[in-house]
């Protein structure tokens, strides 16, 4: 029988979506807090027409009414404004365009008291640092936990040695820490930016206002749950870890959050998102930059800035899955109408996949891995129906400039 | 009666576009010279002017118009380059002889300004003529680095810097502005409406 | 001689865009519209570079071009993927009166600034700087400022005029589309370290900036983008103003 699928479970032959840059090797959103090595991935589904679920949705959202989907946020911000000068919405982000916007609207447009919260990159870039400053210096006060770096530092080497995940940890951390806030700080709402279904994943989750509890949420004990391909019980047991430091990055505990009475709302489901458009609203109401140069991997200066792992993170997805950061940002922009597919596939010809000097020194360092380690360990990842090697490099096979129509 | 204006193409610079456009919005016909025959056709000579002094003498060598242009006696109007390439001599990149209509050099604009000379300025007309009449106190653009230096011909001046000079000529049939018209609004469309009326012999 | 108010179109074909710090493709309206608007209000001149040329690999598109020129009766300056001779010829030739360069000119060759000096003279050739800021300097920015060369403004300014460039427009990429005002400390430097006339663009946001840029920096001319798109003031307004300022005739 014809073998249909290659490493992860991927299809073997490459297709591109018609309308955008991606390609079906695109993995969904996995509940990271149960990821195993050598997992099979849910991929970003196509139809019968070539099309993506992710252009998809971008048509059905031209069709909602704004108007409609603004007045259910005014609904939703009367039910939880407080009016004793108390702190009525959690905020969660790191000064990124999202949060920006997410804080300045709340607050200006609907009359709310959002505190923000953060849980921090492992290693903040100087762009990045800058603009969180920026976002408290726009009136606004802050809860950051500082991971336990000790531990932090582990579960990311972890990740990335045996997933190629070294965003792991932090994405952990990003889904649950802010209804672990709005626990701990007794304030039910908490809104996040924009929904990651946008870049593809379920169609269905967009169609609700609130995220899905499954990403944030669980029954679980010690023995489910696995960091960085780790079980927990071993980083308690053999590493000397305690409960208490392990708990940051785990699901929240549902009976906890019904309590709360906790809603997790993406404003993605409220304000039509659209990457650009926050961008403009970011700087022209605030001091929020843009990257000081071209952000490597990508063409652009306004997405994802603040954590260097993040350039490490589109390293790995090149390797696993042939995506870079230019395919990525360009298939979302042309969704969105900012740019042609021609001119995504000559963005992508020009900068996908391009290897992140400017930080690998500083992210290894912080792994405590040498440069070599990290070539050899990336190259257990690669997936092999994807790449060629030509003249002693590495090649994708089936790259979107010599896609055959 | 016939009063169709021609505009010398020279080839590898040029804006012709621009010349020929505000020629027909100033109410005149025109007609661009691609070959020698062309210049039997028209009743007016417009020689326009991007480029150096140097490359443009020798397209319009190559193209066999130099004789042609010298063998006008109706109306031509210079503008910019083309006012220079009327001259003698022109010093822009070494020596080059010019087409020798005015007695005149061009030479590098000396003053402590800006060089080019690039933007709008008005213009003294020394001597009154029918080229300038009605604009006398306009703008013009100018976009130059090098200036003609003539004693006998001169219609107006403009003054740059702490300097004065030639900013349009005549000589019979032969005027030339060394501003462009085709790029001076209202002030320029009517210049060129001017030259359009002129009497044709 | 007064200053220059020039109108400043950054073009993703077929749209004109205004982007903030290089950044962002937000359609403002189109590129003969705009023309035909700023030309009527009283623009000196009209700059239109084509932003993403370079960025893209590809060359400019001509259609636009032509249908902006068509219309103006004011010197046209147009850039955006210059690379070769033929590239300036052909954008003379669409109807452009200078034609505009940086990337290529400052990554690959800057002898094609030369070349095209000698072939078309020098005032037809504009040497368009995105100046980034660092602690100590400015940096040349190239592909619409986001990528880094090397080169130092100060020096690369007094290069290109060496190279027969016959005007540099000036813009910061800090600056630009934040309407908080000019790189006036940039613009002052670059105006007095070449005797090649300076267009400064980037950051008006006001009367008092144009008018505090003039007095201390005194360019040859302005560049405006982001004040004339979103309909903050006039060309008419800002030279009312500057009149009654005694900042021109």
């Amino acid at each position: 029988m014809e073998k249909l699928y290659g490493k992860y479970g991927l299809p073997l032959k490459v297709s591109f979506c018609r309308k955008c840059t991606m390609n079906n090797q695109r993995p969904s959103s996995t509940i990271e807090f149960k990821q195993k090595e050598n997992e099979n991935k849910d991929t970003l589904v196509f139809g019968d027409d070539g099309v993506c679920d992710a252009c998809k949705y971008a048509e059905q959202k031209k069709l909602i009414n704004w108007n409609e989907r603004s007045r259910e946020l005014e609904e939703l911000c009367n039910r939880f404004r407080r009016n004793d000068g108390r702190y009525d919405v959690v905020i969660p982000g790191s000064g990124g365009k999202d949060s920006v916007q997410a804080a300045h609207i709340l607050k200006y447009k609907y009359n709310m008291n959002p505190i923000l919260i953060t849980w921090p990159p492992a290693l903040y870039t100087e762009i990045g640092k800058r603009n969180f400053d920026a976002w408290l210096d726009a009136g606004f006060a802050n809860y950051t936990y500082n991971q336990n770096k000790k531990l932090h530092r582990l579960l990311t080497k972890n990740a990335f040695l045996n997933l190629g995940h070294p965003f792991q940890p932090f994405i952990l951390g990003q889904k649950n820490l802010a209804p672990r806030l709005s626990v701990l700080l007794d304030i039910p709402l908490v809104i996040f930016g924009e929904n990651e279904a946008e870049y593809g994943n379920a169609i269905e989750d967009n169609y609700k206002p609130t995220r899905d509890p499954k990403y944030y949420s669980a029954e679980l004990s010690i023995e489910d749950l696995i960091l960085g391909g780790i079980p927990a019980k071993d980083l308690i047991d053999d590493y000397g870890f305690k409960l208490s430091d392990l708990e940051a990055y785990f699901p929240v505990n549902p009976y906890d959050l019904e309590k709360t009475g906790t809603e997790v709302h993406y404003l993605g489901y409220y304000v039509k998102w659209h990457p650009q458009d926050v961008y403009y609203y970011s700087v022209e109401n605030s001091n929020f930059m843009p990257n000081d140069y071209r952000t490597e991997g990508s063409f652009s200066k306004y997405s994802s800035l603040d954590d260097k792992i993040d350039w490490l993170h589109y390293h790995t997805t090149t390797i696993k899955f042939g995506i870079g950061r230019a395919t990525y940002d360009s298939a979302q922009e042309i969704r969105n109408g900012d740019i042609t597919r021609d001119e995504g596939i000559a963005l992508i010809k020009r900068f996908d996949g391009e290897f992140p000097t400017q930080y690998i020194g500083d992210c290894c360092d912080y792994m405590g891995i040498s440069l070599q380690q990290y070539h050899d360990a990336i190259e257990k990842f690669r997936s092999p129906h994807l790449w060629k090697k030509v003249n002693g490099n590495f090649e994708l096979k089936s790259p979107i400039w010599k896609e055959k129509n | 009666m016939s009063n169709i204006i021609g505009i010398v193409n020279y080839g590898v610079a040029g804006n012709i576009h621009s010349v020929k456009k505000a020629i027909e919005k100033a109410g005149g016909e025109t007609l661009v010279i691609n070959s020698a025959s062309d210049f039997k056709s028209v009743d007016k000579l417009v020689i326009p002017g991007v480029g150096s002094f140097k490359s443009s003498m020798k397209e319009l060598e190559s193209d066999g118009f130099i004789d042609l242009i010298k063998g006008f006696h109706k109306p031509i109007l210079g503008i910019c380059l083309g006012m220079q390439l009327l001259a003698k001599i022109g010093y822009e990149h070494g020596r080059t002889d010019g087409l020798n209509l005015i007695d005149a050099e061009v030479k590098p604009i000396l003053c402590d300004a800006k060089i080019p000379h690039m933007g709008f300025q008005k213009i003294q007309v020394i001597n009154s003529n029918k080229l300038l009449k009605d604009i006398e106190k306009e703008e013009f653009y100018f976009m130059h680095s090098y200036e003609m230096i003539n004693y006998t011909n001169i219609l107006a001046l403009t003054s740059y810097g702490n300097h004065s000079f030639v900013c349009s000529i005549q000589k019979d049939n032969i005027y030339g502005v060394q501003f462009h018209p085709e790029k001076s609004r209202q002030a320029g469309i009517k210049l060129l409406s001017n030259f359009i009326q002129l009497e044709n012999n | 001689m007064n200053t220059r108010i020039i109108a400043k179109l950054d073009v993703k074909p077929p749209y004109v865009v205004k982007p903030v710090h290089f950044e962002g493709l937000r359609k403002v309206g189109e590129p003969a519209h705009l023309a035909k608007k700023y030309f009527d209000q009283g623009a000196d001149e009209l700059f239109y570079i084509d932003i993403v040329s370079s960025l893209y690999q590809r060359n400019i598109l001509s259609s636009d071009i032509i249908k902006t020129a068509s219309e103006l009766f004011i010197p046209f300056a147009v850039g955006g993927g210059v690379k070769t001779v033929d590239d300036f010829s052909n954008l003379l030739h669409m109807g452009a009166d200078k034609v505009v360069i940086n990337s290529f000119a400052v990554q690959n060759n800057p002898n094609i600034i030369n070349i095209a000096a000698e072939i078309f003279g020098n005032q037809a050739i504009v040497v368009n700087i995105e100046a980034k800021k660092w602690k100590k300097n400015w940096e040349c920015y190239t592909d619409c400022g986001r990528i880094q060369s090397g080169k130092d403004v100060i020096e690369w300014a007094k290069d290109v005029q060496q190279r027969g460039a016959g005007e540099i427009l000036l813009q910061s990429v800090d600056h630009d589309g934040r309407r908080r005002g000019f790189d006036i400390d940039l613009a002052t430097r670059v105006v007095n370290s070449v005797d090649i006339p300076v267009v400064v663009a980037s950051g008006a946001g006001s009367l008092e900036d144009i008018s505090k840029l003039i007095k201390v920096a005194n360019p040859s001319g302005i560049a405006l983008a982001s004040l004339l798109h979103y309909d903050q003031l006039t060309i008419k307004d800002i030279r009312n103003y500057l009149r009654n300022e005694g900042l021109m005739t």
